[in-house]
């Protein structure tokens, strides 16, 4: 019997052939990007680590620069863990053009030399340091150099429910001022069902203890001396603001404290346990008021600087700055087109509108009336006193602060469950992070000298 | 006429010839895979060898430091809260999956009505994406919402904060990765429909009740799967990474009792910017696993019965 005539059998001619036929099709008819780039422009390439109506209203900024001029086409791109893919981007030399980073990026990546300096770009773009407020100018330099620009900027202050405070007896036209008031109303907010579990608590450190180690500073103290490269954790006031948190978890009762937080939804929902008014008082952003204007419309919330152990009163506020920035990347194609749509959006329209998207406050020392009136945070005269006040603080500059925080954090878990002492605990920590620092700091001496690490920077 | 040693000498050069087509021939099929191993295996692991050796920031070029990477391991806290971690994770994990999936193997190796059914679903579970499957378990293990207290308050039990309270992130973890278990059952079912009938029948006229065919029958027939199985959870579980990463990072921080190895190692690597500390993590790593590996291959030689029937 022999082979049927129908039978057709493969040959290696014919399955490369058909091989290439499929890629040739697909690289022919195959998807395309839903972005058209406009012929005869340079492309920048931007990551931004926002998304929903944050990366919104960024991307509107992209777009209204794209418009206003016929020679740059930025491509706006969300990235998640942008701190880790940026560092591999730069590490194999294929950096987009412009990053939007947290300010604590800036010390460890203008040391390593990973962004490029912006004291001689800035100003030819039209961009001056004299521009910004205070507090703000201290993210954007570093030793004495300038490394990134702030595209929108955060003050941290307590937010309080006065729906919650007048249901308690108190007042809510008079937040707490001193760590004792605010703890008297914590005590005055304090609510339980019948069989003792939490039903509302005034405040709790660990909600939702985004910023651990921020207690230091509302006592008199700080953890980390920029001049010296010395941590200070074991400071009396650090002690001190650990033993205060810790009371809380004494008086509260670990069990009761963890079941009750386990009811607490994620922070961008609206079980987020401020707006469903299981926390009266939390350590918050401008950015919260984009949650509550969100899902819960109708809170009466109140804004105030986070009290400080002494609440002298008059005086400006302690509060910490926490901004996002722009930056751009060592071996990135375009630097000075960069910069270009960099300064565009430091114009005080671009700040204004983009702060107005995220509750927050602009950046620039000049703001519109319109911007002030119509700002959707009640609370952003207090965010501005912050950002102003030559009591603020910006996130430990050091080359290891990332992993300094890890630290900080694991331990304060630990101090949060009573395993262990503050004044135990305390001591430890600080000549693990230490050792931390100095081994950075040889490594650097090792590798550059005596040189500064960080240069470029005027002085 | 041709003479004869010349005959054989040509036919010998002409097998040799055509031998060494055949080795280029293959060599020549084999190429793209061994130019994307090489290129992307081994001469990065080259590369991490070398990285181990000295200080490299990532940003900076690698700058040699001797030992010092694998000498900081022994005085760093973190380094060794991780590997106690993961070898108590380890410890407890194993042992319990294997005797969970050789249970539910040797309830389902027997065939009859359904028996297909019943192994699909102990199956499907391992089909579910790690990190959906973490996110369904963060919910059951939720303290106050969650599914496994809410049963617990049924019988009187208050069930504790599984994913928060550090006492019980392994139970939970270990819980986690019985979830798993479908993956060893498949095998272990496998290599029980291949026991010899007739052994069971000896067994039974010797007087031997279903456990004891079972631990003198069943087990040693399978062994060779069982220390397959052992060989591939420990490969696994001196790895784990991603449900930790899921279920123990939390915006206050990484709760320290579900911190494991690998999750360090990629801390130090991507985050910190460590690259030739972590490199040498990675190394301590490899060895560990190759280690454990030749220490259960040894024991196998004792305890594993390859039947030739």
């Amino acid at each position: 019997m022999g082979t049927p005539a129908s039978t057709y059998e493969l040959t290696r001619r014919a399955a490369v052939g058909a091989m290439a036929a499929a890629a040739a099709g697909y690289a022919i008819l195959g998807p395309r990007g839903t972005q058209e780039i406009p012929r005869g422009r340079v492309v920048l390439d931007y990551w931004e680590k926002w998304t929903r109506h944050e990366g919104d209203a960024m991307e509107r900024v992209v777009s209204d620069f794209n418009k206003s001029q016929d020679r740059i086409f930025v491509r706006y791109l969300v990235v998640s863990d942008i701190g880790q893919k940026s560092l591999v981007s730069i590490a194999g030399s294929r950096p987009p053009d412009i990053i939007g980073l947290y300010a604590f990026n800036v010390p460890p990546y203008a040391e390593m030399g990973a962004i490029i300096p912006m004291d001689e770009l800035a100003p030819r773009a039209g961009v001056r340091m004299e521009n910004y407020a205070p507090g703000v100018r201290e993210v954007m330099r570093y030793k004495g150099g300038w490394w990134a620009m702030v595209n929108t900027a955060g003050s941290i202050a307590l937010y309080y429910n006065r729906a919650a405070f007048r249901d308690a007896g108190l007042d809510p036209d008079r937040p707490p001022r001193t760590i004792a008031e605010l703890d008297a109303a914590h005590a005055r907010l304090l609510r339980t069902d019948s069989r003792g579990a939490l039903e509302r608590v005034g405040f709790l450190h660990r909600e939702p203890g985004w910023w651990s180690w921020l207690w230091a500073y509302h006592f008199g103290g700080r953890i980390f001396d920029e001049a010296s490269g010395r941590a200070l954790l074991d400071s009396p006031e650090n002690i001190r603001a650990m033993e205060w948190m810790q009371g809380y978890a004494r008086d509260l009762g670990l069990d009761r404290i963890k079941i009750f937080a386990e009811s607490f939804g994620n922070y961008f929902t609206p079980e987020n346990p401020f707006l469903t008014g299981k926390v009266g008082m939390i350590v918050q952003g401008p950015w919260i008021a984009n949650l509550i204007n969100a899902f819960k419309p109708d809170l009466d919330y109140g804004v105030a600087p986070f009290p400080t152990v002494h609440g002298e009163a008059g005086s400006s506020p302690v509060g910490l700055i926490d901004t996002d920035v722009l930056v751009i990347p060592r071996g990135a194609k375009h630097p000075e087109a960069a910069m270009e749509f960099i300064a565009f959006t430091q114009r005080q329209d671009m700040t204004e509108r983009l702060a107005t998207a995220h509750c927050k406050p602009s950046p620039l020392t000049s703001v519109s009336a319109e911007f002030l009136a119509g700002h959707p945070n009640r609370g952003i005269g207090v965010h501005y006193d912050i950002l102003r006040s030559d009591r603020a603080f910006v996130p430990p500059r050091t080359r290891v602060w990332q992993q300094f925080k890890d630290e900080f954090d694991s331990v304060v878990q630990r101090m949060w469950r009573l395993e262990v002492p503050a004044a135990e605990a305390l001591p430890r920590l600080q000549v693990r992070v230490q050792s931390l620092i100095d081994q950075a700091a040889d490594q650097q001496f090792r590798r550059h000298g005596g040189a500064d690490p960080a240069p470029g920077g005027a002085a | 006429m041709s003479v004869p040693g010349q005959a054989t000498h040509s036919r010998r050069s002409t097998e040799q010839r055509a031998a060494r087509r055949q080795v280029l021939i293959g060599l020549t099929w084999v190429s793209p895979w061994l130019f994307g191993a090489g290129l992307f295996v081994f001469a990065p692991m080259a590369m991490s060898l070398y990285y181990s050796f000295t200080d490299y920031p990532l940003l900076e070029p690698p700058l040699w430091s001797g030992l010092d990477n694998y000498k900081r391991m022994f005085s760093d806290p973190t380094f060794l809260r991780v590997v106690w971690n993961t070898t108590a994770y380890a410890a407890v994990s194993i042992p319990l999956f294997t005797i969970v999936a050789l249970i539910l193997a040797g309830v389902l190796a027997k065939t009859g009505r359904m028996s297909s059914f019943y192994r699909a679903c102990v199956f499907i579970p391992t089909l579910v994406p790690l990190i959906a499957s973490a996110m369904v378990w963060m919910w059951l293990f939720n303290g106050e919402y969650g599914l496994i207290n809410k049963l617990l308050a049924m019988i009187s039990i208050r069930g504790p904060a599984w994913i928060v309270d550090r006492n019980w992130v392994l139970p939970s973890m270990v819980i986690m990765s019985v979830w798993g278990v479908g993956q060893g059952v498949v095998i272990y079912v496998a290599a029980m429909q291949d026991v010899p009938k007739q052994l069971y029948e000896a067994a039974r006229i010797d007087g031997m009740g279903t456990v004891r065919q079972f631990i003198h029958v069943t087990l040693p027939m399978i062994s060779p799967a069982i220390l397959f199985n052992v060989i591939a959870l420990t490969i696994a579980a001196v790895q784990v990474f991603a449900v930790p990463s899921v279920m123990f990072r939390r915006p206050d921080g990484q709760n320290p009792a579900g911190h494991y190895y690998t999750m360090y190692l990629y801390e130090n690597a991507f985050v910190y910017g460590n690259m030739g500390y972590a490199s040498a993590m990675a190394w301590m790593q490899l060895l560990v696993v190759l280690l454990l590996t030749a220490l259960l291959l040894f024991a196998g030689r004792r305890l594993v019965h390859y039947a030739r029937v």
